[in-house]
């Protein structure tokens, strides 16, 4: 049988296994498709149905059923989370397993299309280090993405001393993948 | 594989192992949605195939300790493995030739039928595919019978009857 105790290994694992049959668009289907699409209707059902109150409803269940530290803010439009121990990845790091070339970018892969279809956007960014953070705005809310400290104050992830490592990755505006900074 | 290893909690039949003691139980949904996605895009073959890979690739540590300990590290394994499932009721008992489990609630049958997930029809084949890939290279033979909820499996150093696929019974 395979479990749930160590399935960011083997789920990390199934990406480079998918890549290898149909590439990165095969990748991008199974985290839209298989992921947004059927394994997490509950967060899809909360999220379309209730906005900002469903991703506090939803992350604030997962991620303490995950064990995660972290800290959710709700601000004026917006919803933002700072991940400072992602449980998944930090998982991956405490094992040695690494497979696939970005493992956090499977979080945006099933996060951005339902944002998609619920009418947000996301500002997003995450250090390979087991840390990131988000903020989701209406689509039509065109505030930027706020400052360092702006919203969740010492909580924010970015004023870890940590934080900054070789490659962070970055998403403005964001729904997709592919939408990564260059 | 060495670094897996290396990393793997002293002492643990696990060889990737957490600091939670239990599972988060959701990840069960995402379980049986990649294998019907793997199977809608790239075919039941594909699936048999993801699976046997999963058991010779990422369970390889497994095989290596069921290798060098035989019955007991098998039965250990086991008994770990479902400690670590939240919602199991599995005896695990292990014989002279063979360790025999015994599954009388199923973790993740019971957490989608809990959730009114629609559940592969073929989702319990991946104990055999997934366990024998993991046994064959340990000079054991899995096999299977039951499913969809409720099954028995064994673990055996002797040579059994190739496994019948149609005597694990089909998810409803």
């Amino acid at each position: 049988m395979i479990g749930c105790y160590d399935f960011c290994g083997h789920y990390e694992w199934t990406f480079e296994w998918l890549r290898q049959q149909g590439g990165h668009a095969l990748v991008l289907d199974y985290w839209e498709q298989a992921i947004y699409g059927e394994s997490q209707t509950h967060a899809t059902k909360l999220i379309l149905d209730k906005g900002f109150a469903g991703m506090k409803e939803y992350w604030g269940h997962t991620l303490e059923h995950e064990a995660a530290g972290y800290q959710a803010t709700e601000g004026e439009g917006v919803y933002r989370i700072d991940m400072h121990e992602c449980p998944s990845k930090g998982f991956l790091i405490k094992n040695g397993l690494v497979q696939y070339q970005d493992y956090c970018d499977h979080c945006i892969g099933w996060i951005g299309p339902l944002m998609r279809d619920a009418g947000f956007v996301i500002d997003h960014e995450h250090n390979h280090a087991g840390q990131c953070w988000w903020e989701m705005r209406r689509t039509e809310h065109a505030t930027k993405a706020g400052v360092p400290g702006e919203l969740s104050g010492d909580a924010d992830v970015r004023l870890r001393p940590d934080w900054q490592t070789p490659a962070i990755d970055r998403f403005s505006r964001a729904i997709h993948p592919d939408d990564k900074l260059p | 594989m060495l670094t897996t290893l290396m990393n793997a909690e002293p002492g643990s039949p696990l060889p990737y192992t957490d600091t939670k003691l239990v599972g988060a139980a959701d990840f069960y949904f995402a379980l049986n949605a990649t294998f019907r996605f793997i199977e809608r895009k790239l075919g039941k073959d594909a699936l048999h195939r993801y699976w046997q890979d999963l058991g010779t690739r990422y369970y390889a540590p497994v095989t290596t300790q069921w290798r060098a300990g035989g019955l007991r590290a098998v039965a250990d394994y086991w008994r770990a493995f479902f400690k670590a499932e939240p919602g199991a009721e599995v005896t695990v008992e292990q014989l002279a030739d063979e360790v025999v489990i015994e599954v009388k609630t199923c973790p993740i049958i019971e957490h989608l039928r809990d959730n009114q997930r629609a559940i592969m029809p073929d989702f319990c084949e991946h104990c055999y595919f997934v366990s024998e890939a993991m046994a064959q290279p340990a000079g054991l033979c899995a096999r299977i019978s039951g499913g969809n909820g409720r099954c028995t499996q064994r673990f055996s150093t002797q040579a059994l009857p190739p496994q019948d696929i149609n005597s694990i019974t089909r998810c409803a």
